[in-house]
């Protein structure tokens, strides 16, 4: 029960009872009273004529409660309704809030009053809050860029090195074990920065008519090429002539992403099947591989930045774990969803659904 | 030729690397500078960093278009963002290259500006004795036909166009894949491997090397 019901309930009994209370003394006083007195004056010899207003009294006054508390329940209803609608305002408001808008403010009444207090300190949590994750996301930014410079330095450096020769063989390999390491961060970098920009808005996507059919066939091919030295292959099931709008790169990067998973976790002689149908205004996306499969309890986590699933497994597959959440940007920008469902030790399938072009 | 960038440091390893290409090398660290430089001499090619204190890149990049100074240009940026490297083509770049580079690929690309326009390309494509014939699409080695995939037609065409250059991962990401970032996969690695198998493994001398950390290369048996 809401507290708008629960007050105008108990606004319109406690007026019930008042009305009872008070009908029952007028009662009392204009109709029991006086027919004694009528009775003692018939006893005297009057006529029975007087007794006709105190029946009226008696009706007027019962019948008058059932419209009283009608009223009031309507009445208090409505003051209910203007009284508590800041506070719908601000729970619909709340419910609406992720880190995107926080930086909008809810409208106040002015009225000065505690509802309108509370809409002023919930402006000012929403305040800070949304200042605090636009510190985290300038911080990012600026840490991902500066990092670039010393990286770029430190791989040109090492290659003029091993250019330069000179090196004993021992040094060759250190020195290009330190060019694998700065790239591979560079390449952390490189992720970091563009799930930032994204997450603050900052990356234009292309908006075209890509036929997507045509991006999952070559998806397949590159899928065949990723599997082939860990002996996976690659097959194609269904696949719907589809075209959406959207940006072509980040969609065969969302397709790419999805294939390298399906091969890397894999197992020898594993399968990857590759399906696009199209029902109603939507393109349904399915890459599924076989393997060891996820747990169901880490399933949720698969598309938080930097996770790897099993820590004992995460060894032996490469890359920086960045891969999901871009995919699950571009998918969300693409005004698509994405899900990963999987059976431990069977198939592991990512969907993807995203909105075809009218 | 002309290399215009702020952080020192990297003007010395980009400037010393040229030097070793056997570029001439000029050094400006703001756009004020460049810009009168570019003005007074006729550079063969510009390396051009967008991020400069005062005048950035991409102005300084339009008023030499707008000079009508026509010095094919290579945009180095550490945004990396795609739209500024559309933003700096349609501002008159010849090329786009994104920090952290690796330098044997700015080096590449440098060379490359300096041909544009140039050479014509050869139709039929020959290091030792592996011929890819760019018209009937056809590879074979001493003879023997050798079946590819269009991704190892492309690839085996860059490579070979480049021969005795190393080409970098993003490089070859570029022209053959068509992106222009890294999408994070090793689709490069794979398909060089399995071209190698195809080119490289039933023949003698081996053409298709690694050179760790910088990328591929076909060349000539030294």
């Amino acid at each position: 029960m809401t507290i708008r019901t629960r007050l105008t309930l108990w606004n319109a009994s406690m007026l019930l009872v008042a009305l009872l209370a008070t009908g029952a003394l007028a009662y009392h006083e204009l109709v029991t009273e006086p027919r004694a007195h009528n009775q003692g004056a018939q006893a005297a010899g009057k006529s029975q004529k007087d007794s006709a207003p105190t029946d009226l009294v008696e009706i007027s006054i019962f019948c008058s409660i059932v419209p009283a508390v009608a009223l009031a329940l309507a009445g208090g209803w409505w003051v209910m309704l203007r009284t508590v609608a800041p506070v719908t305002a601000l729970t619909q408001a709340a419910e609406h809030m992720n880190e995107h808008n926080l930086g909008a403010p809810l409208a106040r009444t002015g009225s000065g009053d505690e509802l309108d207090r509370l809409t002023e300190v919930f402006n000012a949590m929403t305040a800070r809050l949304n200042s605090a994750f636009a510190r985290l996301r300038e911080f990012t930014l600026h840490a991902s860029h500066e990092l670039k410079t010393p990286l770029t330095v430190m791989h040109g450096e090492l290659e003029n090195w091993l250019r330069d020769g000179g090196l004993t063989g021992e040094q060759r390999e250190r020195v290009e074990s330190q060019l694998d390491e700065v790239q591979r961060l560079a390449k952390i970098v490189d992720s970091l920065t563009l799930l930032t920009k994204a997450d603050a808005g900052q990356v234009v996507l292309g908006r075209e008519a890509v036929r997507l059919d045509e991006l999952l066939r070559e998806a397949l091919a590159d899928a065949e090429s990723l599997g082939r030295p860990a002996g996976v292959t690659a097959t194609l099931g269904v696949c719907h002539q589809v075209t959406i709008l959207g940006d072509r790169h980040r969609l065969r990067q969302l397709l790419l992403n999805l294939c390298d998973n399906a091969v890397k976790h894999n197992e020898p002689g594993g399968k990857v099947t590759l399906d696009l149908h199209r029902a109603g205004g939507c393109a349904e996306v399915r890459i599924s591989n076989t393997g060891r499969g996820i747990p169901p309890e880490v399933l949720p986590k698969v598309f938080d930045p930097f996770f790897r699933g099993d820590v004992s497994h995460s060894q032996a597959v490469e890359g920086c774990g960045l891969g999901l959440s871009i995919a699950r940007w571009i998918v969300s920008a693409h005004g698509g969803t994405i899900q990963i469902a999987s059976q431990p030790g069977g198939l592991t399938t990512a969907s993807v659904w995203l909105p075809v072009a009218v | 030729m002309l290399l215009v960038e702020d952080e020192k440091k990297t003007a010395a390893f980009v400037r010393k690397a040229l030097q070793a290409e056997g570029f001439a090398v000029d050094v400006c660290h703001n756009g004020e500078e460049a810009w009168a430089a570019a003005l007074t001499t006729p550079f063969d090619a510009i390396v051009l960093d967008i991020m400069l204190p005062g005048r950035d890149g991409l102005s300084l990049l339009r008023q030499l278009r707008q000079h009508r100074i026509a010095t094919p240009v290579l945009l180095l940026s550490a945004r990396g963002e795609v739209n500024e490297r559309v933003d700096g083509l349609n501002a008159g770049a010849d090329d786009y290259l994104p920090k952290p580079f690796v330098l044997a690929e700015l080096v590449a690309r440098v060379r490359a500006l300096g041909r544009r326009g140039g050479e014509s390309k050869p139709a039929v494509l020959q290091v030792a004795d592996l011929r890819l014939d760019t018209l009937t699409r056809r590879a074979e080695r001493r003879g023997v036909f050798i079946e590819l995939t269009a991704r190892e037609y492309r690839l085996l065409e860059f490579l070979m166009r480049s021969a005795g250059h190393i080409c970098g991962r993003m490089a070859i990401l570029e022209k053959v894949w068509d992106y222009s970032f890294d999408p994070g996969s090793n689709l490069v690695d794979v398909n060089v491997m399995r071209l190698r198998e195809k080119i490289d493994a039933d023949f003698d001398p081996k053409l298709l090397h690694t050179v760790r950390g910088l990328g591929y290369v076909i060349k000539e048996p030294s």
